[in-house]
């Protein structure tokens, strides 16, 4: 189910002195089965377009289409409840949703509320759980005596549980320890190789560089660039101009190529970077 | 929500602005008496002319009195109905079993109508003009004398500061988690009464968990910072009683003489 955005502007407070275009003009298409990266500083939009993409706003201009549903200025807010079980939306620290008395009623909850009768919504809990690498003996436990990587974790699950064919994740790593980080990273690359469409909003290039295809960058409300990352990292002028950073990766490459050494194009991934190293060095000892 | 007119300080440096917040909470206070002076035209005529000069002087547009106004319109609509169907007096108009109209529940309904709006326009001045901080520090200023009575004053209005301070916080937190909800399929604004009382749970528990874990961290931040309670603490703000002050409270007593005079009429 692609989604497509259309002209979208969407102001804070519309109509009064304190009115605020938080987007504007935004026109793009994100297909079934990519991982797109969004990029931006704080207060660029990206909060606000995610906000669209499940119905929680709607447009003060233009329209958006997801799955064939059309959301404009004029749509009913009871017509975007389906909506919100098809995109699943992670919010920044969604362990603040927790609220059940345990683990497993938690998770379930999405579930229930999107009609399932409570054993669906339980047996549906237990395997997310298990998605989510929660240990078996949490369930039964409270969601708030665990610690915070495993509250993160819950709320992941209970999102999860919707079955969502998209599932929009705002920073989800912010504040959790490189292990937590790097097996939440990979939690959501199984999801997007079963076929879910992932949509990230980032700071961390390396995460850009190493699991998305499509990226988007936005700037005071505008999309300024649409394309994908491996074309993304490889102006560092204009990211420098626009104050974004690099992936580590590619920051190494620069230098190297700083000092003598040619890249035909900008390595991205570790792996990448690995691989032209190691045929580099090969080359270089067959010479000799 | 963010209708709520606490905190809806608007910064400036009007006339008003420039009074100290004692004066302000003490003269609105004092209006509120006053306007029980009220008996005829005459007498609702001067205060009205003397809160839209007020109303001048904070160099602020009518339109935010107006809208003060509005969240409470519903109680004024009842309260005049009230006094207009039930008072009775003078020539009768009409009548249906309890019910009345008379000239004075007309009369009268007009006079109720005109408090509740003189009231409003002044304490919105006030809200309007002094931020909720200067607030709070001009209750504990005039609360100090009870402190012979051992009323712990400093902290009643650091209570009173935090609380304030907190309101945006709050509500930010609130727009947030609900968002989260909605996400997990929750609908706030629809439903039987059973099911809208269901649904505030979800909100209220995780409200409950953030404001004490905030609570923790204020506190130790506090005391991280050496706060130790209010014994011999300087201000960071300080009042001072200006020209200002001592010109409206003369404006103030020559209203209440005219109102004295004026009522015999």
């Amino acid at each position: 189910m692609p989604i497509r955005v259309e002209k979208l502007s969407y102001s804070y407070q519309a109509g009064t002195p304190m009115e605020h275009k938080a987007l504007e003009d935004v026109s793009l298409e994100i297909t079934d089965g990519s991982y797109t990266a969004v990029i931006g500083h704080t207060g660029s939009g990206k909060s606000t377009l995610m906000q669209h993409l499940n119905g929680l706003l709607k447009p003060t201009e233009g329209f958006l289409e997801i799955n064939g549903r059309q959301i404009t200025p004029e749509t009913q807010n009871k017509e975007l409840g389906d909506l919100r079980k098809e995109v699943g939306f992670v919010f920044q620290f969604p362990e603040a949703q927790l609220f059940e008395e345990t683990v497993k009623k938690d998770i379930a909850f999405a579930p229930k509320n999107f009609g399932k009768s409570d054993e669906e919504a339980e047996a549906i809990a237990v395997r997310m759980a298990k998605m989510v690498d929660l240990p078996d003996e949490v369930l039964d436990k409270s969601p708030f005596e665990l610690s915070g990587g495993q509250m993160r974790r819950v709320a992941i699950a209970g999102i999860l549980a919707m079955e969502p064919k998209i599932l929009v994740l705002d920073e989800p790593t912010a504040g959790l320890d490189p292990m937590g980080r790097l097996e939440m990273m990979r939690l959501f690359s199984r999801l997007h190789k079963n076929g879910m469409t992932i949509i990230l909003v980032t700071h961390q290039m390396n995460d850009v560089a190493d699991y998305a295809d499509h990226a988007l960058v936005l700037e005071h409300g505008r999309l300024i660039a649409d394309t994908t990352p491996k074309a993304l990292f490889s102006k560092p002028e204009w990211l420098r101009e626009h104050h974004l950073d690099l992936p580590q990766t590619t920051k190494f490459a620069e230098k190297l190529m700083a000092s003598g050494m040619k890249f035909d194009s900008l390595p991205l991934t570790k792996k990448e970077l690995a691989q032209i190293l190691a045929d580099r060095i090969k080359g270089g000892s067959a010479d000799e | 929500m963010n209708k709520l007119l606490l905190g809806r300080y608007v910064n400036g440096d009007s006339l008003v602005h420039r009074m100290d917040a004692r004066s302000k909470l003490v003269l609105s206070f004092y209006f509120v008496a006053i306007i029980f002076l009220c008996n005829n035209w005459q007498t609702y005529l001067l205060l009205t002319a003397f809160v839209l000069m007020c109303v001048k002087f904070s160099d602020l547009g009518i339109g935010f009195f107006i809208k003060g106004v509005k969240p409470l319109l519903g109680l004024i609509v009842f309260t005049v109905l009230l006094q207009v169907f039930f008072t009775r007096g003078g020539h009768v108009y009409w009548s249906f079993g309890p019910l009345s109209l008379t000239h004075f529940g007309i009369v009268n309904g007009f006079y109720v109508f005109c408090r509740f709006v003189l009231i409003i326009f002044m304490s919105t001045l006030l809200t309007l003009t002094t931020a909720p901080l200067e607030i709070s520090d001009a209750i504990e200023s005039l609360l100090k004398p009870l402190k012979a009575i051992k009323v712990p004053v400093y902290e009643i209005s650091l209570m009173l500061s935090i609380a304030l301070r907190f309101v945006p916080t709050l509500m930010d937190e609130t727009e947030k988690i609900m968002n989260a909800q909605r996400s997990r399929g929750v609908n706030f604004s629809e439903g039987t009464l059973m099911q809208r009382i269901k649904a505030v749970i979800p909100l209220l528990i995780p409200l409950f968990v953030s404001s004490f874990n905030r609570a923790e961290e204020l506190a130790t931040a506090m005391e991280a910072r050496g706060y130790r309670g209010g014994e011999g603490r300087t201000k960071y703000r300080v009042q001072v009683w200006t020209k200002i002050d001592t010109i409206a409270v003369i404006l103030f007593a020559i209203v209440t003489i005219l109102l004295f005079i004026l009522r015999k009429f």
